[in-house]
């Protein structure tokens, strides 16, 4: 078992304990007359889901011992997918209790429903609110500055009301302590939202960036390059990314994350992020002045070279590219002569990002580089299409599983080449991959 | 696959923290 593989298992311990034992921790000291077995499941998981929905903030506080073993794509998958079950057993709470307390289903109407209750309205409201504006973004046309707001918005009223119609019933509430344990816990959640939004953002602010250069690339892409102003700047492994905010402060709330596409090998803190113009927030990066403050959150991501002694094969689609430029930049940097077999698909010729200088690094680096074109010019002699299983055995030495796989770029092609590799025998420990529309 | 991995925990995560339920109210019902 790996050290990553052992402080992942721990964290999935830690965030099971930290949603049971404030459950259980109501059967201690002194507690009211039991009642029927549906009515206190329903109120198990009513605890429980709440529970659920402010650890939510934890997962997204971007501490880098939580986010290490998994890698932060993961961690907001996580993030999305124990939300629906989550809201899931928020929802039933009350199906439950409506379906074996009859007198519940002749409540007054709703100006006259205890206060408790309406709170516990307000909060499946928003958590209903939450969870379709999620799926459902790019559909219900919301861009994704203004989903980002309410999406916060939503996930504190919805936690702040749940908390207070636990509160407003307060049926397992009477011991202080066990009232004093569930205020607190709120109190944590929310002060994880503080940290992220407030604490963090000061530190930031006394670390800004200057764009130093603005560079044309090739596929509509623009790579900004970033010195430190003031300060010595972080350094980060390549593969690894940040969260960049570009227009104001930090305390604004939408920072975009980006890979690294420089050599991590640099050492006076300059940085460069490689973006292409996909029609949202990236539309603008080319108008970025020379000399524009920024502020960068990182590095983050688990998505980084691995053993020395194993081939690495780098499979990138498009802009996924990046975080295999920062790799093959670094490795020639530091002289480091491993073999590096790249597989990188784009949709013409002239959409090949970093095409002439991957040329050059060959030079440098053990690279071999198969190009994948899906619309190619008429005289085009290398491989056409998509990435398949197929050139990975025209192209790669057997045995398969003895190499190490980075994986980057559109989601459909990430699954079918997981899906590949599976055929191919490739254990699961082998694949690393990053999600660049994991939010 | 690191994300079904992480699919796979979701669900034995939703079944611990349910059948933990059970156990709270089967606890409070026999208690």
């Amino acid at each position: 078992m790996t050290l990553y593989t052992l402080r992942g298992a721990v964290w999935i311990i830690v965030y099971l304990v930290f949603i049971l034992a404030p459950l259980f921790a109501l059967l201690l000291g002194s507690h009211p007359p039991a009642r029927d077995f549906w009515t206190e499941f329903a109120v198990a998981i009513g605890y429980s889901g709440l529970a659920m929905m402010g650890l939510q903030f934890g997962l997204t506080a971007r501490f880098r011992f939580v986010t290490q073993p998994w890698g932060e794509d993961v961690i907001y998958h996580f993030h999305r997918q124990i939300s629906l079950v989550a809201v899931g057993l928020v929802v039933a709470h009350p199906l439950i209790l409506l379906a074996v307390q009859p007198e519940l289903r002749e409540m007054p109407s709703f100006l006259e429903v205890p206060w408790g209750a309406r709170f516990a309205f307000l909060s499946i409201f928003c958590l209903i609110t939450l969870v379709v504006t999620a799926l459902w973004r790019a559909k219900l046309r919301l861009s994704y500055e203004t989903w980002h707001v309410a999406h916060v918005a939503l996930a504190v009223i919805a936690v702040t009301a749940g908390f207070l119609h636990m509160l407003g019933w307060s049926f397992y509430l009477g011991d202080p302590w066990k009232r004093s344990l569930w205020i607190v816990l709120p109190i944590l959640w929310i002060g994880l939202l503080v940290y992220v939004r407030i604490v963090k953002p000061v530190f930031m602010l006394r670390r800004p960036y200057r764009v130093v250069e603005v560079r044309k690339e090739r596929g509509d892409t623009w790579t900004l390059v970033m010195q430190p102003d003031g300060h010595p700047g972080f350094r980060f492994r390549p593969g690894q990314f940040g969260w960049l905010t570009l227009w104001g402060s930090p305390f604004k709330i939408t920072g975009h994350p980006f890979s690294f596409s420089s050599s991590a090998a640099v050492t006076d803190g300059r940085v460069e992020m490689s973006i292409r113009n996909l029609g949202d927030f990236t539309r603008g990066i080319h108008k970025v002045p020379v000399g524009q403050r920024v502020y960068l959150d990182g590095p983050y991501g688990a998505f980084t070279i691995g053993n020395p002694a194993d081939m690495h094969v780098l499979i990138a689609g498009g802009i996924g590219i990046t975080p295999m430029m920062s790799m093959v930049r670094t490795l020639a940097d530091q002289g480091d002569q491993r073999p590096v077999f790249l597989l990188y698909a784009s949709r013409d010729w002239d959409s090949v990002t970093f095409r002439e200088e991957l040329e050059v690094l060959k030079g440098r680096v053990d690279l071999t580089i198969v190009q994948v074109l899906a619309n190619p010019p008429a005289d085009w002699t290398g491989e056409r299409g998509f990435i398949t299983a197929e050139m990975f055995k025209r192209y790669l030495p057997t045995p398969y599983a003895d190499h190490e796989y980075f994986i980057c770029g559109p989601g459909v092609m990430m699954d079918a080449i997981e899906k590949a590799l599976g055929e191919l025998n490739v254990p699961m420990s082998k694949y690393h991959s990053e999600r660049y529309a994991f939010v | 696959m690191r994300r079904l991995l992480a699919d796979r925990l979701v669900a034995a995560t939703a079944v611990v923290v349910i059948l933990m339920s059970v156990v709270f109210a089967l606890s409070r019902v026999a208690g």
